[in-house]
């Protein structure tokens, strides 16, 4: 099964959500498209499921235009937010649904779709649950509810909106890995839209980071945390810190301390950025970032430091070892030992 | 608002009633307003329907049949109930089809047709009648389309049903519209990924779901048509055996001072409205049951 979309394009009044998306799934492939709300990632989850239709642009599914086909057409595999389950039919109805509305032709027989239904129960391992009604079930039961309903009409492409949204954080931690060993073992292209950066991280193959209706980066999650292309990915995937700099030939500067970065060209104002566990803290005389300690907070075998720098409103978090941890209101050196640097944002779009 | 006392059974505390009256709950006030409910009913809707059967019970039985069943009771009945079978069926479909347009659509005036729906509840019935009646008569703007058609609405049983049409439409939409919007757009969409037809969600997924709501529309429509004499009178024409309902004879004897007489009619149609209804009644538990839980 392939996917590809090309220059998908898409209004909602006078508001753009998205514009100009080109994307490739390859087959057997787990999808992320991550980005904060409103960044247009379930839109273009929907367009490829045909529940909403693009201005311009095509869906090609295995080479074949399907951008006009209607979402019954397409037999694509969808599982809702809030899985929108059929309440009054028990959960082996809900999940031989897909089978018992096709024509009549094409129908199997009443104890096919059971069986069906039970065989794909077993898969989700609820197989002992056929009879009870949603209602009955825990959110994450209900959720593999979903999933094997889905799979019932056998799609080649599964497509998951914010499929953990509605889990409390221990079943979300779970499912997590079991829908991953699920992928692999059903060997399906899913795509799933989430805004939890740890959750792309974590699940998907390759991640598509997404902000106001564009694509920010394609990549592995590896690529985009350890190379993001720009401020907005480095910022929005995994824990960042930002501090205002000045670069002028080659070098990059914070208040006329020189900051040790590849300033690739660039001059002028800059954002240098650097990851909590990506700074150490200088010995005494050392060059680097003047800070405060405001708060030393215990965390998995390291110390989360937060210290704050005069002047700038956002606070450096830095990882140390427990037991170099800084005492509250020491002042200190902070050195980014890997950073990056971007052009400065504009303030309004920092602010977004 | 009352939080309910939550009590956690230790085994060891209260236990559960010995009666199997009631389920042991952890709401408080059950005898309370348990209490007051008996004691409401009986007050404001037992009490004047036993005295009505008092009074009929000062007939003879044979008088009671006489009066109660005579030819044109029984007509006047059939008319009462059919036309307020029709109606009430009429509302189910036609408030169905309103309830999903304010449910399911965004448009300008929607507020504005929300209340529109709403004034058969508040207009006098009096109102109604007359105003149908000007608009259904021989002269009237649609009496007049449809009079060289040779269809009479005005004065016919067609004018009761139209009549309690006009008053019944609320109680449908409002029974609907909340559980209509509680089914989700989601849950539709969920159908048509899984490649149902428009038809096909709507009869597996949606009506299930708004079956009872619906039933209780249609009663209540129903119920209001049985009871409804004001709107009625000015539009049926009032021709006895023909196009008389059974609350106008009520009437009728009333004025004629045969109290009895009229009792005894108010009774068989009490008794057949409260069969009717626990019928209804019986056939939505029927559909929750299957259908939604």
């Amino acid at each position: 099964m392939s996917l590809k979309l090309a220059n998908i394009a898409k209004r909602f009044g006078a508001f753009t959500a998205l514009h100009d998306i080109n994307l490739r799934a390859r087959p057997g492939e787990f999808l992320a498209l991550l980005g904060p709300s409103g960044s247009g990632k379930t839109t273009l989850l929907r367009i490829i499921a045909g529940l909403e239709f693009p201005e311009r642009g095509t869906v090609y599914y295995e080479g074949e235009d399907i951008t006009q086909l209607s979402v019954a057409e397409r037999r694509i595999g969808f599982v809702f937010q809030q899985y929108a389950l059929f309440k009054h039919m028990t959960v082996a109805e809900n999940v031989g649904f897909g089978l018992s509305v096709r024509p009549r032709r094409e129908r199997p027989p009443r104890r096919e779709i059971k069986a069906r239904a039970q065989e794909l129960l077993d898969l989700v391992q609820l197989g002992d649950l056929g009879r009870r009604l949603p209602a009955q079930l825990s959110g994450g039961q209900r959720q593999r509810v979903a999933l094997a309903r889905a799979l019932a009409v056998d799609p080649k492409l599964l497509l998951l909106d914010e499929p953990f949204g509605a889990l409390d954080a221990k079943v979300r931690k779970e499912l997590r890995h079991w829908l991953r060993e699920f992928h692999d073992r059903v060997g399906l292209t899913s795509i799933f839209v989430t805004h939890d950066q740890e959750e792309a991280l974590e699940v998907a193959d390759r991640v598509v980071v997404m902000s106001n209706g564009a694509i920010e980066q394609i990549g592995t999650p590896a690529e985009v945390y350890d190379n993001p292309v720009n401020a907005f990915v480095f910022d929005f995937v995994g824990e960042s810190n930002c501090v205002p700099v000045v670069a002028a030939d080659g070098r990059a500067t914070f208040r006329g301390t020189p900051v040790a970065v590849d300033t690739a060209g660039l001059r002028g104002a800059g954002d240098l950025y650097f990851r909590p566990h990506a700074a150490r803290i200088g010995s005494e005389g050392e060059a680097g970032l003047p800070a405060t300690v405001a708060l030393v907070r215990p965390r998995e075998g390291r110390a989360r430091v937060e210290a704050e720098i005069a002047g700038l409103a956002d606070v450096i978090e830095l990882d140390v070892a427990p037991d170099t941890a800084p005492a509250v209101g020491a002042t200190v050196t902070i050195v980014p030992t890997r950073a990056r640097l971007f052009p400065a944002r504009e303030p309004d779009e920092a602010a977004a | 608002m009352d939080l309910p006392d939550i009590s956690v059974d230790t085994g060891g505390g209260r236990r559960p009633r010995r009666s199997s009256f009631v389920q042991p709950s952890v709401i408080p006030g059950f005898g309370l307003t348990f209490g007051f409910t008996l004691a409401w009913l009986c007050l404001i809707v037992l009490l004047p329907l036993s005295a009505l059967f008092l009074r009929a019970t000062g007939m003879s039985w044979h008088d009671f049949l006489e009066v109660g069943f005579s030819t044109r009771a029984l007509r006047a009945y059939q008319l009462s109930f059919g036309a307020s079978l029709a109606a009430g069926a009429v509302n189910t479909v036609s408030g169905l089809i309103i309830a999903w347009v304010l449910v399911r659509y965004s448009f300008p005036g929607k507020r504005l047709i929300g209340a529109l729906v709403d004034l058969p509840f508040a207009l006098p019935t009096a109102v109604a009648g007359i105003a149908l009646t000007a608009l259904y008569a021989q002269n009237g703007w649609i009496g007049g389309l449809i009079a060289p058609l040779g269809v009479k609405i005005a004065f016919t049983r067609a004018g009761v049903v139209i009549a309690l049409i006009f008053i019944g439409l609320p109680f449908v939409v409002r029974s609907v519209e909340p559980v209509l919007a509680d089914v989700g757009a989601d849950v539709e969409e969920a159908a048509a990924t899984l490649g149902a037809t428009p038809l096909q969600t709507f009869r597996r997924v949606i009506l299930p779901a708004i079956g009872p709501a619906l039933l209780t529309g249609f009663a209540l429509a129903f119920a209001r048509g049985v009871g409804e004499y004001g709107s009625v009178i000015f539009i049926a024409g009032n021709m006895p055996y023909r196009s008389e309902i059974a609350p106008l004879l009520i009437v009728t004897q009333l004025e004629q001072f045969d109290y009895a007489g009229a009792t005894a009619i108010a009774s068989v149609m009490l008794v057949a409205a409260f069969v009717v209804l626990l019928f209804v009644n019986l056939l939505q538990r029927w559909t929750r049951k299957r259908g939604v839980a």
